[in-house]
């Protein structure tokens, strides 16, 4: 017991230190002990100042593990502190078991019962000791003392913690009996008697004749017998614990259980004697009518006869009268006779009208019946509650639904029901949905994105169906987006992106995910999402010479779309696209977006379609540059005979005007002269007088609104043609026109040539 | 050959200096301006070559021109020599504003008395170059040339001459076919005798024919009130036509309202400085 260590790898560490020479399975088999009762009570009760008892102890006892002094007086002083510090933890034990006993009176029934019920469990362990203790005489008394002290110790404990008894009394008396044998050192093991005596008994006592062994070798066999023993004690106190834990839910679950249907049967009981009750009073109160109705006919008949008894009687003295007149000829004229006669021809009714006796009733016991019959099943369910719609349940087609049950109801399954919501169409009743789901949770496939959907739910059981939950409105997510790759704008330090909702009813925002590619990558990682966005478009600030992956993202209440179909957007040069609506009627734009071409000057039939929007004397179009300061660099393919105005002209310049012919527009006009190329460069229809050698056949446009420029050049010779010099007001767009027949190409994306910084 | 520094003054955070020195091939001593940008003093740059017009000295375009901002910016070395070689005592130098002194018209002079002193044309395109390239940091493969009047007859005949040996040209109201003006017919005949056939060696709408196939980025700036332009001594439209027919790259601005002085240069100087920087910076 002096062995007992703070820790299984302290006590590890001693053991190899000291070797498994003496005495080791003792201190392991307290050790486990120890543990196995603080386990115990902690899983049973939760008491965390179980630990305090140990660690008192444990300070002492480390000391005296460390020394290697096991001297037998020393163990056996030890042992007797150790024994009264055990009976002093129990009696702690005890007295807080019984303390938390007292807190809950009403429990005490059930626990006396399973604590009884424990006891029997464990009166199978202690007879084992019994035997050990009765095989262990004599000489070997220490080991014995010393297992024989766990073994109670043990075992009292258990019984203890369990039954909540004291039984201090049995461990006063190993006690006392152990100090005694104590005091004789016996050193022969003898067989036959199973108990270690004195030498001097083997060769003159009782166990003369008897076979003795060394006490040493006797002592080690018994000890690894008590070491096996010991494991097995461990194994039990394991299985004991497993079990009381499981008797503990059992307790809880009876007690739930029994509770629950003692509630029912209150309910159900009180139902019936109500509904008793209200039988007893229509019976009753039928009864009293019936008693009033017997009673009145018998009081009229009652008084019927009176009257009858006093026409009888005046009528007998009127006939008296008549009788005695003397006079016979007023006597004959009297029809007083017939009179009698007729009234004597009367029958006097005597017949009771009606009988003492009341009527037989049938009375109706089957309501009550039916609620005797109902108290031994389950109650129908209340209605189950239905959450409202959780962040990200949702997909474009499916949406995740949860409800749950306030009260213990016993449920087998749950009816979900749900139909689209919808406000206008009234009159075709959307179609309802109803599903039979276990869970107290569902994921509804195969239904409309951005669409509102009603849920409600009841719960079934064997005795029927809940009502109905309130009802939730989900909302599916979004579509996702469709990015008009077409209309894409974009430079070298932002995108404009704008896309369109396949979904009928609006959403809440959009979100735009970007991410960098990078020669190594697939460009999977999003390295920037923009989000709240309103409208289905967005400037994005990108970096230069980069490559982006974008995606949109329609959001709502249920959750965000599945991304749209990515577009790649490259921030080298400038990304525009022409603006059809702007377009003359005989401008034709061909299939790549970005020529543009004029088969004739005049169109022999007058009737083109002109939208608001486009020029209408100028054969022109605009292009539709991202709003982005900056530079922006393009170019123009023209062939040498193709006359042309290009430039830029704020969105609003006037369409039936020639660009560069008002101070909204600056372009570069090319026409031939019968000499020779002309060039200008107007604004306001003012050009300089400039001339140039060599015809470009492809220009360049730079417009650098940092620098207030508009430049010019022959890109094939990097040659700087004109600069206009302007502070832009706003905006600007490219535009593009044709003065005789011929072809246009315009080219975007390309980087901006470093000659062009200088003209 | 010694330079002698004649002036020094900071300007736009760099020097416009004067020197003087003994040239070899005028056998005069001539002075020549040069701006030095703030860029110079720690690494070498591009040479920018000025030739200035009929009458003027090294002092003409230095004081007048207002192009050191635009250098000191671009970190250009602007290099402005005198017209003609002075004091070489040849009867008849000073007779005339339009011949001889200060009318050095960028030729190597063949003919008696003026071939001992008179080549300009040599001067300018190797003996000043090497000046200045072992007296200054100097970047030697870049430079350009500019010029205005006679100067810009200089520039032009010296790029075309020279394939590759400028990065690029300019010139303010250049005497574009002296040999169909009577400036160049007195000139070229002084100079080169009566043999109009090596005339054609100093006029550049002539040698526009010859031009190889090199890229050379000609701008030209041309007032419009110059009354040069309307004596027909300047004759721009025939370099015009003959640089269109060759297919050389020529932007030619007709300044409205300007006329030959340097009011004129001092406008469009910044133009040119960023033509040049465009090319000599690249």
């Amino acid at each position: 017991m002096s062995f007992r260590s703070g820790s299984t790898r302290e006590h590890e560490t001693s053991d190899q230190s000291t070797g498994r020479s003496a005495s080791p399975p003792v201190p392991e088999s307290s050790e486990t002990e120890a543990e196995g009762l603080i386990f115990y009570h902690m899983d049973l009760y939760g008491s965390k100042d179980r630990f305090d008892i140990f660690p008192e102890e444990l300070s002492g006892q480390g000391d005296r593990s460390r020394g290697d002094t096991r001297r037998e007086s020393a163990l056996s002083s030890e042992k007797f502190q150790r024994s009264q510090e055990a009976r002093y933890d129990l009696e702690r034990e005890v007295a807080e078991l019984a303390k938390m006993y007292g807190l809950d009176e009403d429990r005490e029934k059930e626990l006396e019962l399973l604590g009884g019920h424990l006891e029997m469990v464990e009166s199978r362990w202690p007879p084992a000791h019994t035997e050990k203790q009765q095989g262990l005489p004599g000489e070997a008394s220490l080991d014995e003392d010393q297992s024989k002290a766990i073994a109670e110790d043990e075992t009292e404990s258990h019984v203890w913690s369990r039954e909540g008894l004291s039984s201090s009394v049995m461990s006063d008396e190993w006690n006392s009996q152990a100090v005694s044998e104590e005091e004789e050192v016996a050193n022969v093991f003898c067989s036959t008697c199973k108990m270690p005596i004195r030498a001097f008994d083997k060769l003159f006592g009782e166990h003369k004749d008897h076979e003795v062994a060394q006490l040493p070798s006797a002592m080690e066999s018994e000890k690894e017998e008590i070491h096996k023993n010991m494991c097995k004690l461990e194994e039990q106190i394991a299985q004991m614990e497993n079990f009381a834990s499981h008797l503990e839910e059992i307790f809880i679950t009876v007690e739930e259980n029994f509770g629950r249907q003692e509630q029912n049967f209150e309910v159900h009981y009180n139902d019936a004697v109500q509904v008793l009750a209200q039988k007893y009073e229509e019976q009753l109160e039928a009864l009293g009518e019936e008693k009033r109705q017997k009673l009145e006919a018998l009081y009229g008949q009652l008084v019927d006869c009176g009257k009858h008894l006093d026409a009888c009687k005046e009528l007998t003295d009127a006939t008296q009268e008549l009788y005695l007149e003397n006079d016979k000829a007023s006597f004959m004229k009297v029809k007083s006779f017939n009179w009698l006669e007729e009234f004597l021809k009367k029958e006097v009714d005597l017949k009771l009208s009606t009988l003492p006796d009341f009527e037989e009733r049938v009375i109706d016991f089957s309501e009550v019946e039916q609620l005797m019959n109902s108290i031994n099943t389950i109650p129908a369910p209340c209605a189950p509650v239905i959450n409202p719609q959780a962040p990200n349940a949702a997909t474009g087609t499916s949406l995740r639904v949860c409800w749950g049950l306030f009260s213990d109801d016993t449920v087998e399954c749950y009816q979900l029901c749900y139909k689209p919501v919808s406000n206008e169409r009234r009159n075709g009743e959307q179609a309802e949905h109803t599903l039979k789901v276990k869970e107290t949770y569902c994921t509804i496939a195969n239904l409309l994105p951005n669409t509102q959907y009603e849920f409600w739910v009841s719960a079934l059981n064997a005795s029927g169906i809940s009502p109905p939950s309130e009802r939730a409105v989900y909302v599916t997510a979004p579509s996702p987006p469709t990015i008009k790759s077409k209309k894409i704008r974009s430079c070298e330090n932002a995108a404009l992106v704008c896309w369109e909702s396949r979904d009928i009813n609006p959403v809440d925002s959009y979100m735009v995910e970007l991410s960098k590619l990078t020669d190594e990558e697939n460009g999977n990682n999003i390295t920037e999402s923009i989000v709240g966005i309103p409208n289905c478009e967005v400037l994005i600030h990108l970096q230069p010479m980069q490559s982006y992956r974008i995606c949109v993202r329609a959001l709502n209440l249920g959750g965000s779309s599945e991304r749209s179909e990515p577009v790649l957007i490259h921030t080298t040069g400038t990304y525009f696209c022409l603006n059809e609506d702007t377009a003359h009627p005989l401008l034709a734009i061909l299939d790549d977006g970005f020529t543009i071409a004029c088969d004739e000057l005049e169109n022999p039939e007058c009737d083109l379609p002109v939208y608001d929007n486009s020029f209408t004397r100028c054969i022109g179009i605009l292009g539709s540059l991202i709003p982005f300061p900056g530079k922006h660099y393009w170019e123009v393919e023209a062939e040498e005979d193709t006359e042309y105005r290009i430039g830029v002209a704020f969105e609003n310049t006037p369409r039936h005007g020639y660009l560069g012919a008002n101070n909204s527009s600056w372009c570069m006009r090319h026409i031939i002269t019968p000499s020779r190329h002309k060039y200008e460069f107007l604004h306001s229809g003012m050009t300089p007088d400039i001339r140039i050698t060599i015809p470009p056949r492809r220009i360049g446009i730079l417009l650098d609104y940092e620098n207030c420029r508009l430049s010019f050049f022959n890109a094939e010779i990097a040659q700087h043609l004109y600069t206009f010099t302007l502070h832009f007001q706003h905006y600007v767009h490219p535009c593009f026109a044709l003065e005789t027949p011929g072809i246009l190409q315009i080219h975007t994306g390309i980087a901006i040539p470093r000659w062009t910084a200088l003209p | 050959m010694a330079l002698k520094q004649v002036s020094s003054n900071k300007c736009f955070e760099g020097f416009q200096k004067v020197f003087e020195h003994d040239s070899a091939e005028l056998k005069c001593k001539m002075k020549f301006g040069i701006y030095l940008p703030p860029k110079a003093e720690t690494g070498k740059c591009p040479v920018l070559y000025w030739l200035s017009g009929l009458t003027c000295t090294e002092q003409n375009f230095i004081t007048k021109a207002g192009f050191h901002q635009a250098a000191a910016q671009h970190g250009l070395i602007v290099v402005a020599p005198d017209t003609s070689p002075r004091g070489c005592n040849i009867e008849g130098e000073d007779e005339s504003w339009d011949f001889g002194t200060g009318a050095g018209f960028y030729v190597d002079a063949t003919e008696d008395p003026w071939k001992t002193n008179y080549r300009m044309y040599s001067y300018i395109k190797d003996e000043l170059p090497k000046l200045i390239n072992a007296n200054f940091p100097t970047d030697p493969e870049r430079m350009s040339i500019f010029g205005h009047s006679m100067g810009g007859h200089g520039a032009l005949i010296l790029a075309l001459k020279n394939p590759g040996k400028y990065k690029s040209v300019s010139a303010f109201a250049p005497i574009c076919n002296p040999m169909q003006c009577q400036w160049g017919k007195k000139a070229l005949g002084g100079y080169l005798g009566s043999d109009v056939s090596k005339w054609e060696a100093y006029d550049a709408t002539q040698l526009v024919k010859s031009y190889p196939d090199s890229h050379l980025d000609i701008l030209i700036d041309q007032g419009k009130d110059d009354q040069f332009l309307s004596a027909g001594q300047l004759l721009p439209d025939n370099f015009i036509a003959a640089c269109t027919e060759q297919k050389i790259p020529v932007v030619f601005r007709l300044q409205q309202g300007y006329d030959h002085s340097y009011f004129f240069i001092a406008t469009f100087i910044n133009d040119h400085i960023k033509h040049h920087a465009k090319y000599l910076n690249a």
